[in-house]
């Protein structure tokens, strides 16, 4: 049972993405009808495997050699993610039909999403590493295809590519990780190793370590390779929504989560990963401050919230972490479809270009409002049960000043989350432009993400058992809500959380009396506008690159005698050197 | 039908269609006006159609009895796992190029010429794996030489064409005196011109100066061919000039063919197989190294993709190094699956170009080079082409589920496997390079998505189906290889054993 | 194994010095061509004496001969490429022929 559902989940996006394609840009009706029905099959697919969880394998085809074996598992961890692709997938595409209405390429378009779908569920229930790169490379070339799907904008074209090169150079992360993985143990099978790391030398599983967070790193965005995820935001904001809020950015950290249990022992990884996610999550939360286009600002958040997740597997809150991507996959997609319906209604990105919007957008301003609520971490939503979990875990097993950190971001989430909603929805309105609200496929899609983002949260015991029980190496408990809701409650770091989030509500209120604080911290203004230098090293590094390529053509000099000279010293050179070595 | 039949059969029926195409071809234009190349095209296709059969007897005896050998006079020939992939490769890709061409030539002047020296080209390629003695070898090459100057400089009217071609003489001829000199001092050493003989007496007479000239002054003459850096100043403006059908023969098959000759002459002679495989491997480094940067800034096509086919040697060369190093299979079956997937990967990327080309600037009368902005917005016009060449760039990036990944991962893991600190940082590297490659392929995938097309674009002629039909071949065959990358064991790991019975492993 | 003739070795690495310099300084495409002419004199009379040397004096000339047929057709392509070269470029300057590079 479980292995056809597999099959489905993986393949229907699939099938449908080819379909699509064939159908051709002249039948757009088809298209849309096709593209939504095989994302939901998919999801169904994937909510059904939820019933058929456990921790062995139920696919295994035979590669042979070095392909290793080809196995998929459906634990509670790869399940659970499965759905949140097929499922926020398919709500993104429900929410094109009206977004992209109209749209040239359609074909392209859909076909890269549902092949995205198909790839993103692949990469979360394979138990191959090698599978897994190739889903991982997968989503990247989805995610860099889209991002540059306006090809004729080249801003639009250089976040794609330098999405895709980024989250390339991590990935050799990963792709040593996985080679380590089989010339120790001569299979690619990860819950080998996570059941017992013993069996790997422990130089070499430290390598792999480090390997696996830069490549996580370089996915999720995190530090130092966040710059991507802001220029990325020139995709459609379904492709936003679904492959950089909700989906392809967790990968990274669902690979820190799923190879927790085996990394925690190697020296100094938890660390790293708390500085990582700490950093990342403060740089961002300031960087979200100043930013004045609406999509950037959800951009850093993300980033941000992410960091959350990494710090708390950094602090072995492998199941808050989990539960906050849960969380954010729901109100981080329910932020980006609704700000798609403004950027849709307006025709602009820009905040200062709208104001007052919430009049004439009543049902965008509703669903958006509540998950801003969710982002800022206010009970009840869901965003706030998770990331007290997280916040918890910091205190309980993290370094105090890390915690520190971590509790200034929160307060910064809440001043950026409440400024964004007041420069797009109220205020003073900006032109006298006549918008319209969220059309009907996007409210069928906004709709279920806002409820998801009020009442997600009651699903936390369910949650637990689910990962409890197939995930055995993870030391898991599985605990009712209810448990979950009075540990939060009862904890005091839900109250510093809370004050620190009040504190930052109540500062952005009298924002006109800090004038004097805003004037002391000028210079990080500055600083996160350039993106704290960050931007500067990226271009650096190309313009080097670029450079020398440039006078490295100058050696194919087009002169036939330099072209002999070469063989000349190529052959004086391989003489040399064997004459040298013996 | 024997063994013997087959090989003999799988060198003839090419090399007997040669003459046959040019005089069909003469005759045809001699007593008609028009459409002299008709049967030239037909006959070269049914040649190469034809030559299959022999393949397939020669391959069923192989899988069953091992290599097959064949004695003609003092011409001997053994099929081996490596002449086998080499020969099915250059089969396959020959006849994607030949029925490419047979719209692309069509009526071009000496167009029956092409099609004979495209026949003899593959029969050079073909004897060349196959050879067993070292002056048989070099003839070979000089067959696979001979044919693919006159190739290069096809159109002789061109003036850039004819500077490629020159150089590409020169350059190679040059490095076939080195060539030569090696095979003497060998000779003069040994008394013998078996590879097989040559190494059980190099063994046998320890390291001396004199096979240690030999083999770099093989190494240098084969290396020539095989594009190695610094040896490759030739080839992007071969691979660049040429007609697109002989730039994809060129970067598919030519060079690899190339690098085999290298491997089975310098196996003979070299007595440490951990330098060699050390050298092979600094070779590979340079070669992706230069290839990747010197790619990155161009505004040709065909040139960008010549100087892709550098950095591509360069993992073939990486697989084949450790192999030689460790003298396990690993390293070698990959290097021989990128042979294979390379010469899908860039024979479909140069076919592709070549028909935007043809129908571009060529239907227009119009030689000069296609340049990446006159790809704009292709995708418009074009759809399935422009698809097609997206596919093949992308699957040279080394991005799944395309064949690329597949095979380069194969060579990454034989890196690893090898647990050589240098392999290992060589396979990051390799990695690295294969991020810094998208560097050139993306951009151009996105010109061809845009909306807005050039005015080249705009004023295209339509592309026929024959120029689709092998793009839609090879296609398949890099999806399928990347999703299912067993599908070509039966070739790879013959193949990389025969490639440590070289070496003596 | 016989005495090593060092006079003729000795003439085998000055007919190719002879060679190679001239290939890596000269302009003019005509004397490239008849460089390479040179260069494989050169490997004829090293396969030559490379017979002399272990014995088998037949097969080393007969290979000598061998590449002496291979080496015409190179030349032969060679001038007829310097034909189309002139007739095109209108010289035979290696400095002029130098538009593919970079």
């Amino acid at each position: 049972m479980a292995s056809i559902l597999i099959y489905l989940v993986i393949g229907l996006p699939w099938i449908g993405a080819l379909l699509v394609w064939l159908a051709g840009d002249k039948r757009t009706t088809v298209q849309h009808i096709l593209a939504i029905l095989f994302s939901v099959a998919s999801g169904i697919a994937a909510v059904a495997l939820l019933f058929n969880t456990s921790s062995t394998t139920v696919i295994n085809l035979d590669a042979g050699g070095v392909f290793g074996q080809f196995t998929f598992v459906a634990d509670g961890l790869a399940v659970f993610l499965a759905v949140v692709a097929t499922v926020i997938g398919s709500l993104a595409v429900i929410f094109s039909v009206d977004y992209m209405h109209g749209e040239k390429s359609l074909g392209r378009y859909y076909a890269m999403v549902l092949f995205f779908i198909g790839g993103m569920a692949g990469l979360v229930l394979t138990s191959n590493l090698l599978l897994m790169f190739f889903f991982w490379e997968i989503t990247a070339l989805c995610s860099y295809a889209l991002i540059a799907f306006h090809n004729d904008d080249p801003k639009a074209v250089a976040g794609g590519i330098k999405a895709l090169i980024i989250t390339q150079l991590g990935g050799v992360g990963l792709l040593a990780g996985a080679l380590l993985l089989f010339s120790q143990t001569g299979s690619y099978d990860f819950n080998r190793m996570i059941a017992d790391p013993g069996i790997i030398d422990p130089r070499i599983l430290s390598g792999m370590a480090f390997g696996c967070l830069v490549a996580a790193a370089a996915k999720s965005a995190q530090f130092p390779f966040q710059t991507w995820l802001p220029d990325a935001m020139e995709a459609p904001t379904p492709i936003s929504a679904l492959i950089h809020a909700a989906t392809m950015v967790n990968a990274g950290v669902y690979l820190l989560a799923r190879f927790f249990p085996a990394f925690k022992g190697v020296p100094g990884w938890t660390t790293a990963v708390i500085l990582v996610g700490m950093i990342s999550a403060i740089l961002t939360a300031i960087m979200a401050l100043v930013a004045n286009d609406l999509k950037r600002v959800l951009a850093y958040s993300t980033v941000s919230q992410l960091g959350y997740m990494v710090f708390a597997i950094g602090c072995g809150g492998v199941y808050a972490s989990q539960f906050h991507l849960f969380s954010h996959s729901i109100f981080k997609a329910l932020l980006f479809l609704a700000a798609g319906a403004v950027i849709h209604s307006v025709g602009t990105r820009d905040m200062r270009q709208m104001g007052a919007l919430g009049k004439q957008m009543p049902l965008t301003r509703f669903v958006f409002v509540i998950g801003s609520l969710a982002l800022a971490g206010i009970p009840v939503l869901n965003g706030f049960w998770s990331k007290e979990l997280v916040l918890e875990a910091g205190l309980q097993h993290g370094p105090i000043w890390a915690y520190a950190f971590m509790l200034l971001s929160a307060g910064l989430t809440a001043f950026y989350t409440f400024r964004m909603v007041y420069m797009v929805f109220y205020g003073k309105p900006s032109s006298e432009k006549h918008v319209h609200d969220a059309q009907p496929a996007m409210k069928v899609a906004l709709i279920p993400l806002a409820a998801g983002a009020l009442l997600s949260w009651l699903l936390a015991g369910p949650f637990s058992s689910l990962l409890h029980n197939s995930l055995p190496a993870h030391e898991i408990h599985a605990i009712t809500t209810t448990e979950v809701l009075m540990e939060v409650l009862a904890a005091p770091a839900t109250y510093i959380a809370l004050a620190v989030v009040a504190l930052g509500l109540i500062a952005w209120w009298q924002r006109q009396h800090l004038g004097g604080v805003a004037h002391a911290f000028r210079w990080l203004t500055a600083a996160a506008e350039n993106s704290f230098g960050f931007e500067a090293v990226n271009a650096g590094i190309v313009r080097l690159t670029l450079g020398a390529a440039q006078k490295l053509r100058t050696t194919q000099t087009g002169l036939l005698n330099w072209n002999i000279a070469g063989l000349l010293i190529a052959f004086i050179a391989v003489i040399l050197i064997l004459v040298v070595r013996g | 039908m024997t063994a013997q039949t087959a090989l003999t059969l799988l060198l003839a029926i090419p090399l007997g269609a040669a003459p046959v195409i040019y005089l069909a071809g003469r005759i045809a234009l001699k007593t008609r006006v028009k459409s002299g190349g008709a049967s030239a095209r037909i006959l070269a296709v049914l040649a190469l159609l034809a030559a299959m059969v022999p393949l397939y007897y020669a391959a069923m005896h192989f899988t069953s009895t091992g290599p097959l050998t064949l004695d003609i006079n003092r011409i001997s020939l053994q099929m081996d796992g490596i002449s086998l992939l080499v020969a099915l490769t250059a089969l396959i890709l020959g006849l994607c190029v030949t029925f490419f061409s047979t719209k692309y030539m069509q009526n071009d002047e000496g167009e029956e010429k092409f099609f004979a020296l495209l026949m003899i080209m593959i029969v050079g390629i073909i004897g060349l794996v196959c050879a067993t003695d070292l002056f048989n070898l070099w003839v070979w090459f000089e067959v696979m030489a001979v044919s693919s100057y006159l190739l290069v400089a096809f159109y002789r009217s061109q003036p850039d064409a004819l500077e490629a071609g020159v150089k590409y003489l020169v350059q190679s001829a040059t490095g076939s005196v080195f060539i030569l000199l090696g095979i003497a001092l060998t000779f003069a050493q040994t008394g013998v011109l078996n590879l097989h003989e040559i190494r059980l007496a190099v063994s046998a007479g320890g390291n001396s100066p004199i096979i240690l000239s030999a083999s770099v002054l093989m190494l240098i003459g084969f290396g020539v061919k095989a594009a190695l850096v610094p040896l490759h100043t030739w080839l992007p403006d071969a691979h660049s000039q040429a007609p697109s059908g002989i730039s994809a023969m060129l970067s598919g098959i030519v060079i690899e063919a190339g690098l085999v000759a290298l491997l089975r002459s310098t196996g003979a002679v070299i007595v440490s197989h951990t330098t060699w495989g050390y050298l092979i491997m600094a070779f590979g480094a340079l070669n992706l190294l230069v290839g990747n940067l010197m790619a990155l800034r161009q505004t040709q096509v065909k040139r960008m993709l010549a100087y892709s086919s550098v950095s591509q040697m360069g993992y073939i060369l990486v697989g084949i190094g450790v192999a030689v190093y460790t003298l396990q299979p690993e390293g070698a079956a990959g290097g021989f699956f990128h042979v294979i997937t390379h010469s899908l990967m860039k024979g479909a990327a140069f076919l592709a170009a070549g028909a935007l080309l043809y129908a571009l600037r060529m239907a227009h009368h119009n030689h000069e080079p296609l340049t990446v902005s006159d790809l704009d917005g292709a995708s418009q016009r074009y759809p399935v082409t422009a698809f097609f060449l997206a596919v093949a760039l992308l699957a040279l990036g080394g991005l799944p589920p395309l064949a690329g990944f597949m095979s380069k991962w194969q060579i990454f893991v034989a890196g690893f496997q090898s647990g050589n600190s240098l392999a290992i940082a060589l396979v990051i590297f390799a990695a690295i390079n294969s991020v810094l490659s998208l560097g050139y392929y993306a951009p151009l995938v996105n010109r061809m998505y845009r909306h807005e097309p050039s005015d080249l674009v705009k004023e295209g002629k339509p592309i026929s189906w024959v120029m689709v039909l092998p793009l839609v071949i090879m296609t398949v065959a890099i999806v399928a290889l990347g999703i299912w990358p067993p599908l070509v064991r039966w070739l790879t790991t013959p193949a990389a054993m025969s490639l440590l019975a070289i070496f003596g492993g | 194994m016989t005495t090593i003739p060092y006079i003729d070795m000795l003439t085998v690495m000055i007919v190719f010095g002879i060679g190679l310099y001239t290939l890596l300084i000269t302009r003019n495409l005509i004397k490239v061509v008849i460089a390479l002419q040179i260069l494989v004199k050169a490997g004829m009379i090293a396969l030559v004496l490379a017979g002399r040397i272990n014995g088998q004096v037949m097969t080393g000339q007969s290979i000598a001969l061998t590449v002496i047929v291979a080496d015409t057709i190179v030349a032969v392509i060679a001038l007829a490429l310097a034909v189309q070269v002139k007739k095109h470029h209108g010289t035979v300057d290696l400095d002029k022929l130098r538009n593919l590079k970079g």
